[in-house]
């Protein structure tokens, strides 16, 4: 039976986030994830790296964290943040004593919240409406969840952290009241088996009550779902923030040629409703347009949801006015079950810290006297800038820099070998991201690559303006010729598969110019080749 | 202001074919267009209906047509007209070195880049597909170093499943010798064929299959930009069938049946007005007196005693619908069908049996395709539509694009 001291359930931010923690301090852990990484709320969120200013009122605890986290995240993350700074700002129409509280909440918390004129904020932001009455600067930034989590795992990696995705956890195997491993199902083959460890870590966010069932334990988690629109423009050049009682649509951040615009707040029943509605979609655009009244005119590339994990102490508020805060389970304490926690609630941006805490707790344990380095040292070392440029020749324009940020440097100095090599690999399979034919071929390899959204994910393959119009074809062929699984052969299926991908996002913002270009894609790929009728009977 | 028989606006195949029609019968003819037409998106292949509404696939188009419902354009159009249409087009097209063959009574099965089979009804000789495939005992599929979007291996992983696996399979790969610092794209090897030197190499590097009369060559769409001339000369020199698939674009084969049309269009006298947006219509009494049309910053009124609107619905602008549940025509503001509530907007499922609501919004018309508003009234006397602006079909799910394009063009233009 394989064994690790340490196994974590859950690869979403907080799980990466413990994985790395614990193999930095030399402890025996093994992650499992049901899915890819960041397939729950890690990836489906704004991308916001939070000041804290959201929160300055309501809650100044979360607020000084984010605060101290933000700029922790930064130093040991910078090729996942984007440092474009934040912009509060209020309409005529909201309330003016929540400026002052805000302000105050702000100095209170250690957040620098910098008062700037209107001239001023219209120049940083020219398509902002004219009934913005007043501004702040603050340091909110966007971070790129996906490229944080596999940065923890491959970091992870150094230190001897396993990792295995598409492996749902199935049972806990326990005795006289004491964890012993758990059996496991790999998502593709159903095959069952073991693996024994000596303490568990629930981290599997929306998924942590079911984990804890599996138990026999209760652990109250409420899934709030909250709906965003990702544009394919560049609307703002800060993360715009709307100054007011946090509320649904009043956050605009950037990301690369993107806007996201979010949230919405639902209590769901479960964390695998993802599904999004032409009413959420409206209904954003409807309070986004008060901030920047223009926004119909932009092009939605798609919507998506994802359910933020809350913690319910027995007794707690709901929705908006539940904790952003985490929480830790003691399990032995509260239950007297030996060797598990649940870890559970809290926001991207505290993840590191959540990590820390429940590493310590895990540490104490295992009587393992190591102090948390995860503050210090950064996630992947840099590409240096000699190493860029003499990649410059074999890149893309401008896709040098995007590739050095998302390869890290193993990878990176492997790819450039590969474009020197061979020309034909320097083919752009993705024109929108700049994602070269050796790029992808890397990415096909890794053993974590089951299906193209798996590479997508990785690269951002598909993710741009023409949403895998051209690059499904392409990346089914080289997943065809390069995946290692025996699905990656299945060109058309994972072609279709790909599509259907970005069409579930595409569905509620099918208007404007998005119809357009859903019909070139359905022109290229039903009529042109026959996707849909092209297999014999 | 100069006054013409007939205003087309828009330069898809529908609106050209309705431009050539009318100016075949002695009309003045002036055609507005804006931007550059979707040809280089187009297969070029005239796709006349191959799936009906439950996906079952259709083995005689004309007898398919027969039993659309009521408002489906093919309904409007009739199948006498889809037929003079078809007759219309091929003697055009053969008249101008792009020979189509193929029957509204069968479909014939194309190759295409992902090595399905995609049914159509006509086709230039060089995308012949399965006539070309009877008898044989050995594909070849010929990439092309560093060609994008053209891959040898999975074209022919699906067409051992389309074709089956007593035929036998290869690929071979030619060097065009081309360098620069960007992606091969299927326009610079059809340029390259487009030369003698280009021909040469090409048949060179193939010459191990020369006569192989049981062997069917599978190449991209690099057989030259213009007519078949490239094709003849490869197939005659090869002793055997090529075979050219549809891909991404560019599609070389909807620019080959572009050019035809816009040459055609200029030998009878067509006056072909770019650059140039039609922005609006003037009109009077249940006619339309003129439209308003914007050429850089200045605004041109065109007028005509007849107007065809071939602005290509959603896909090309003509439509929009900015907000849910409002499309709007964007020249005359005519009445618009769509399918309302969002549970019938679109399906869950990408590619299934069912067609994809939204596609299926457009102007209606009568029987002449003069638009009617919902109560089947008609609303402007003298226009026309015609292609992608009809209402009530899902063109890819049934795979009748330029079939509705062509047969109501050519049938617009003899109202």
């Amino acid at each position: 039976m394989e064994k690790a001291t340490v196994v974590v359930i859950g690869g979403g931010a907080t799980g990466v986030g413990i994985l790395r923690d614990l193999a930095m301090r030399g402890v025996d852990v093994m992650l499992v994830e049901k899915q890819d990484l960041v397939n729950g709320a890690s990836s489906r969120y704004h991308g916001l790296l939070h000041s804290g200013g959201r929160y300055a009122v309501k809650d100044q605890e979360a607020a000084r964290e984010c605060i101290e986290e933000n700029m922790i995240l930064r130093k040991i993350g910078r090729s996942c943040v984007e440092a474009s700074g934040g912009m509060f700002v209020r309409l005529d129409s909201d309330d003016p004593d929540y400026e002052q509280q805000w302000v105050q909440g702000c100095k209170d918390s250690g957040i620098e919240a910098t008062p700037i004129t209107l001239a001023k904020a219209f120049e940083l932001e020219p398509l902002l409406s004219k009934h913005v009455v007043s501004a702040y600067l603050v340091p909110d930034a966007a971070i790129d969840g996906f490229r944080m989590s596999w940065q923890n795992v491959d970091s992870a990696k150094r230190y001897g952290g396993r990792v295995k995705t598409y492996t749902e956890v199935v049972g806990v195997i326990k005795e006289n009241n004491e964890v012993h491993g758990i059996k496991i199902r790999d998502y593709f083959t159903g095959e069952e088996y073991e693996i024994g460890c000596d303490i568990l870590v629930n981290a599997a966010g929306g998924w942590a009550g079911k984990v804890a069932e599996l138990a026999e334990l209760e652990v109250g988690v409420q899934p709030d779902k909250g709906t965003l629109i990702a544009f394919n423009q560049r609307i703002t050049n800060h993360v715009v923030n709307r100054l007011h009682k946090s509320s649904d649509g009043d956050i605009f951040v950037p990301h690369g040629s993107i806007t996201i615009l979010g949230t919405t707040s639902m209590s769901v029943p479960s964390a695998e409703d993802t599904s999004t509605s032409r009413e959420e979609v409206e209904h954003l655009l409807s309070i986004g347009e008060m901030t920047f009244e223009n926004l119909r005119n932009y092009r939605m590339l798609r919507a998506f949801a994802g359910s933020r994990p809350l913690y319910m102490p027995p007794g707690g508020a709901s929705g908006r006015g539940a904790s952003r805060g985490f929480a830790i389970v003691d399990h032995e304490k509260q239950d007297g079950l030996k060797g598990m926690f649940t870890i559970v609630g809290g926001k991207f941006t505290t993840y590191r810290l959540m990590a820390e805490r429940m590493a310590d707790q895990v540490c104490a344990k295992l009587g393992n006297k190591e102090k948390c380095r995860t503050a210090e040292e950064p996630l992947v070392p840099e590409v240096s800038e000699e190493a860029k440029k003499a990649a410059r020749k074999y890149f893309p324009a401008y896709g040098t820099d995007l590739a050095a940020t998302r390869l890290g440097p193993e990878r990176f100095a492997r790819v450039t070998e590969t474009l020197a090599r061979d020309p034909e690999k320097r083919e752009l399979l993705c024109e929108c991201e700049n994602v070269t034919r050796g790029e992808v071929e890397e990415m096909a390899k890794e053993l974590s690559s089951f299906r193209i959204n798996d590479i997508r994910r990785r690269t951002r393959l598909g993710m741009g303006t023409c949403q895998a119009n051209f690059c499904a074809l392409r990346s089914a062929s080289v997943f065809a010729k390069v995946g290692r699984d025996e699905a990656a052969r299945d060109s058309l299926g994972q072609m279709k598969e790909f599509l259907q991908g970005r069409w579930k996002g595409i569905r509620p913002v099918l208007l404007g110019r998005t119809i357009r270009e859903m019909e070139m894609t359905r022109a290229l790929y039903e009529l042109s080749f026959n996707v849909n009728g092209g297999e014999k009977e | 202001m100069k006054h013409s028989d007939v205003i087309v606006i828009g330069s898809g195949v529908a609106g050209m074919t309705a431009a050539l029609a009318s100016a075949q019968q002695g009309k003045s003819v002036t055609l507005l267009t804006y931007g550059a037409s979707s040809l280089s998106l187009n297969s070029g292949l005239i796709d006349i209906l191959a799936f009906d509404d439950e996906h079952k696939a259709v083995k005689s188009p004309l007898e398919g047509i027969k039993s659309l419902p009521a408002d489906h354009p093919y309904s409007k159009i009739g199948a006498d007209y889809v037929e003079k249409a078809v007759e219309f087009f091929c003697a055009f097209a053969k008249k101008y070195h792009l020979p189509y063959h193929g029957s509204l009574n069968s479909q014939m099965m194309v190759p295409t880049a992902v090595g399905t089979l995609k049914p159509t009804c006509l086709a230039p000789h060089s995308l012949s597909g399965s006539e070309s495939f009877v008898g044989k005992k050995k594909v070849v599929v010929v990439g092309v170093k560093g060609l994008k979007d053209f891959y040898a291996d999975i074209m022919i992983q699906n067409l051992k499943k389309a074709m089956g696996e007593e035929l036998s399979y290869e690929s071979v790969e030619i060097d065009t010798g081309i360098e620069g610092g960007r992606d091969l794209t299927i326009l610079d090897v059809a340029r390259w064929l487009d030369t003698p030197k280009g021909v040469d190499s090409f048949t060179e590097q193939l010459k191990s299959y020369k006569g192989q009369t049981e062997t069917v060559l599978i190449v991209p769409q690099i057989l030259g930009t213009s007519g078949h001339a490239c094709y003849l000369t490869v197939a005659s020199r090869m002793e055997t069938d090529v075979v050219e698939t549809t891909g991404l674009p560019p599609s070389t084969n909807g620019l080959r049946l572009q050019a035809i049309f816009r040459q055609a269009l200029k030998d009878n006298g067509v006056e072909f007005v770019e650059n140039t947006k039609v922005i609006g219509a003037r009109e009077e009494g249940g006619r339309c007196t003129g439209v308003i049309a914007q050429a850089g910053i200045r605004q041109k009124v065109y007028t005509a005693d007849k107007y065809i609107l071939a602005t290509g619905g959603f896909y090309s602008g003509g439509i929009t619908m900015r907000d849910f549940e409002q499309p709007r025509e964007e020249v005359f503001g005519l009445p618009v069908f769509f399918v309302k509530g969002e549970e019938n907007w679109s399906n869950a499922e990408l590619f299934s049996n069912k067609p994809q609501g939204y596609a299926k919004t457009g102007v209606l018309t009568d029987e002449n395709l003069r638009p009617v508003d919902e109560n089947g009234k008609l609303v402007l006397e003298n226009v026309y539509v015609v292609g992608r602006d009809l209402g009530g079909y899902d063109l890819c799910f049934e795979h009748s694009g330029n079939g509705v394009a062509l047969a109501s063009g050519y049938k617009a233009a003899q109202m």
